[in-house]
């Protein structure tokens, strides 16, 4: 008899895409491998081709629903790169309070909808409870806080762009309608009850911290490389330059965006239709790198704010600087949560916000290649196309935020997988009380 | 008495999804009235126990996105066989959706390009060991499963799948409004001749008149009325990303031959204006037109 097999989980739930989990065992329940099979792709970089350039934003933002701002900004920025056009200063502020609107209900789902279950609920929950409909109808005062949060960045979003699931308004060249006072009026007089939310979700989210600190210290901890946007060294998410963190903590690469193809390197493996993005000079798969809250948090030197500022000192204090612990993403996650709300508030508060020159109205499409990168809320995201005379697409590369993850995350779950299956660790792990019973 | 529902995913954007979401505290109204039996991105149900209900035992189905692989068919005919009512949700389920734009190439070149050619790739190859596997190209589901319903979007407001829903909920009919997005947009429209057309970054927009008669393709003519006129209200000209008023089977068709009658100019001007048709004509649902049909015949001929 032999105890080798191969375990599937079909699908993996509480994932934005598609993925499947291969976990093969062999003797002595020794993993063997471990497969993230991401099982559909839909092949936007092909039928982007023969666009006109500034329809590409409205088309290419629907690589995803839950962050589609960040592509249509990304996407806008490269067409101006290709085009070599600057928006005026008033339509940046409007854009940058648009992507943290995004940013902020991101965040709020992805905090309570898809991570907190497991805490809220506990991991050994049956799987029919660890999930938000649940915590709305077991604990309705976090469901309620999960949904006015997400509200209040849904709610901008839509103001800023039009729709809130695929946008409309940002343009190359700008913005095609400006943002009105009555809205920035609106925004401001719910941001007391925003900031209140979010200290609420920050103490909640202590709690947890305090609760999981067995876990967040011990599991899944791995070592890889960072990638993350940085301006003079501040937390930054709509322009600035990227910098390469290796695993030891030190800052390997500081580059301007446009010089991506020196530094990317994208793995095709076998088993997945999402490639591995990596860092080139490193190879893979020693280079692989990770992207998102962790790794932006990891990789700037400060917060730009000084709340997210406070809050980022005492992450620092407890886990260091870099930190590989994956479930510390969570906490990175919140610290961001304030640090939007903060440069929200900022901008509202900016009279340019208003401002009606928000588009050039002299933008000639030209023959070249640009490319345009922002913080995704899932990580680094960047858009390169090459435009003709005419300012049609001939040809583009694209790599979304999350493909900066999966060679990280597979790292971590086979240590996970080691964790489990070959040193039952989890069966000694100090697991507190779910909160719902 | 709670209704079964099940809300799934196939190649998609998820972005119908985040708007049933988005109807945040409005959802604590709704979610005692249903049972969740199947929804991956919030529930932790696997495929096998959705293959394990019994057939017909699911009072709505919802299903988003289009197939792309082989799997997506497979979840499609599982919800046919499990679904008392099924419905498509979304323009990427209604009509085959933006990644239905990928049918002007064959499968091999779409492939080629992102697992072998593209520019950051380092070692080429396509995928798979416990892979799926791609259709030959994009189909609306409504063409590969017969459907009681559709909501058509991109994605559909929360208030049109609240409507749906509750129409469903409350044993009502449900039908499609036969309005376009003009009838709701508060735009001046004077219906004027159009002798010439601006780039969507061209020029300053005039906020109060109709942006058609500015010269800017706007297809809210030809597009049916359900997003509430969104992108007009804010000076963006309509993409027709719901598709087709009820009884138009092709959406960029009827622009096109709607487009004759306003616009003062011959075939090989209007030509010269949008080299790109299927874009500028056919966004969401280029896999439902006839072109996309012929087109997909050919590439077929070709390689058999
Ligand atoms: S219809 Fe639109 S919003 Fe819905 S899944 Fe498809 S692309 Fe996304
Ligand atoms: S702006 Fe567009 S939607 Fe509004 S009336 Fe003109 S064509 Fe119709
Ligand atoms: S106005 Fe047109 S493009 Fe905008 S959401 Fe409505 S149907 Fe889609």
């Amino acid at each position: 008899m032999t105890d080798e097999r191969t375990i599937r989980i079909e699908p993996v739930t509480r994932l934005e895409g598609h993925g499947e989990l291969t976990i093969k065992l062999g003797k002595g329940g020794k993993v063997k491998d471990v497969q993230f099979n991401i099982s559909s792709t839909r092949f936007f970089e092909k039928f982007l081709e023969g666009r006109l350039a500034e329809e590409v934003p409205r088309i290419a933002e629907r690589i995803c629903g839950i962050c589609p701002v960040p592509h249509l900004l990304a996407s806008v920025k490269a067409v101006e790169a290709a085009w070599d056009v600057n928006p005026p200063k008033p339509a940046e502020k409007v854009r940058r309070l648009f992507l943290n609107a995004k940013q902020l209900s991101s965040h709020g789902l992805h905090f309570f909808a898809l991570a907190a279950p497991d805490f809220l609920a506990g991991p050994f929950a049956d799987p029919s409870q660890r999930n938000v409909v649940n915590i709305i109808k077991s604990l309705p005062d976090v469901g309620k806080l999960a949904l006015q949060i997400m509200e209040y960045g849904q709610d901008l979003v839509c103001a800023i762009g039009g729709k809130s699931i695929h946008p409309v308004t940002a343009t190359p060249g700008g913005m095609l309608n400006p943002f009105s006072e009555e809205h920035r009026d609106n925004f401001l007089e719910r941001m007391e009850d925003l900031k209140e939310w979010t200290t609420d979700t920050v103490k909640l989210a202590k709690k947890v911290v305090d609760d999981y600190w067995d876990v967040i210290e011990n599991f899944a901890v791995v070592p890889t490389y960072y990638l993350g946007m940085h301006y003079r060294g501040n937390y930054e998410i709509y322009d600035g330059r990227l910098r390469v963190m290796n695993p030891e903590g030190e800052i390997v690469e500081n580059f301007p965006a446009k010089r991506y193809r020196k530094y990317y390197g994208e793995h095709v493996p076998n088993h997945s239709y999402a490639t591995h993005i990596y860092y080139k000079p490193a190879g893979y798969p020693e280079g692989v790198w990770r992207a998102n809250s962790l790794a932006r948090i990891n990789v700037a030197d400060k917060m730009p704010t000084p709340l997210a500022q406070e809050a980022l000192e005492e992450f620092r204090e407890k886990l260091g600087r870099p930190t590989h612990a994956t479930f510390a993403y969570h906490w990175a996650r919140v610290i961001e949560m304030i640090q939007a709300v903060e440069e929200m508030e900022k901008l509202l508060q900016d009279p340019d916000i208003v401002s009606t020159d928000v588009k050039l109205s002299d933008v000639e499409p030209k023959k070249g290649n640009g490319v345009g990168v922002v913080e995704a809320p899932r990580g680094t995201l960047l858009h390169h196309y090459w435009t003709d005379e005419r300012g049609i697409v001939t040809k583009t590369n694209l790599v979304v935020a999350t493909n900066n993850n999966i060679g990280g995350i597979e790292k971590s779950l086979m240590k996970a997988a080691k964790q489990v299956f070959e040193n039952k660790e989890h069966e000694n792990l100090n697991l507190p009380d779910p909160m719902i019973k | 008495m709670a209704k079964r529902v099940a809300f799934t995913q196939l190649t998609s954007c998820w972005g119908c999804d985040q708007s049933l979401v988005d109807l945040h505290l409005g959802l604590l109204d709704v979610i005692p009235e249903l049972e969740i039996v199947y929804w991956p991105a919030v529930v932790d149900y696997k495929l096998k126990d959705l293959e394990n209900l019994p057939d017909q035992s699911i009072e709505f189905g919802f299903v988003e996105g289009s197939c792309r692989t082989k799997e997506d068919e497979h979840l499609l005919k599982v919800m046919r066989e499990k679904s008392q009512t099924l419905i498509a949700w979304g323009s990427c389920s209604c009509y085959g959706g933006v990644q239905g734009l990928g049918n002007q190439w064959s499968i091999d070149e779409l492939m080629e390009r992102k697992f072998k050619t593209a520019d950051t790739v380092t070692n080429g190859r396509i995928p798979e060991e416990n892979m799926p596997g791609f259709t030959d190209h994009i189909k609306a589901n409504t063409e590969i499963v017969p459907f009681e319903l559709r909501i058509p979007g991109c994605p559909p407001t929360p208030e049109n799948t609240l409507e749906g829903l509750t129409a469903l909920l409350q044993g009502e009919e449900y039908e499609l409004p036969n309005k376009t997005v003009c009838d709701e947009c508060p735009k001046e429209r004077e219906h004027k001749t159009i002798t010439e057309f601006h780039r969507t970054h061209e020029g300053k927009i005039d906020p109060d008149r109709c942006l058609l008669d500015q010269g800017y393709l706007c297809l809210g003519f030809a597009t049916i009325s359900l997003c509430g006129a969104q992108c007009p209200k804010v000076n963006t000209p309509c993409k027709g990303c719901f598709g087709p008023p009820p009884g138009v089977i092709d959406h960029g068709a009827k622009i096109i031959s709607a487009l004759g009658s306003v616009v003062d100019m011959d075939a090989e001007e209007l030509r010269e204006y949008f080299p790109d048709t299927i874009g500028s004509f056919y966004f969401t649902d280029y896999a439902s037109s006839y072109l996309s049909k012929i087109t997909s015949r050919k590439k077929k001929e070709e390689t058999t």
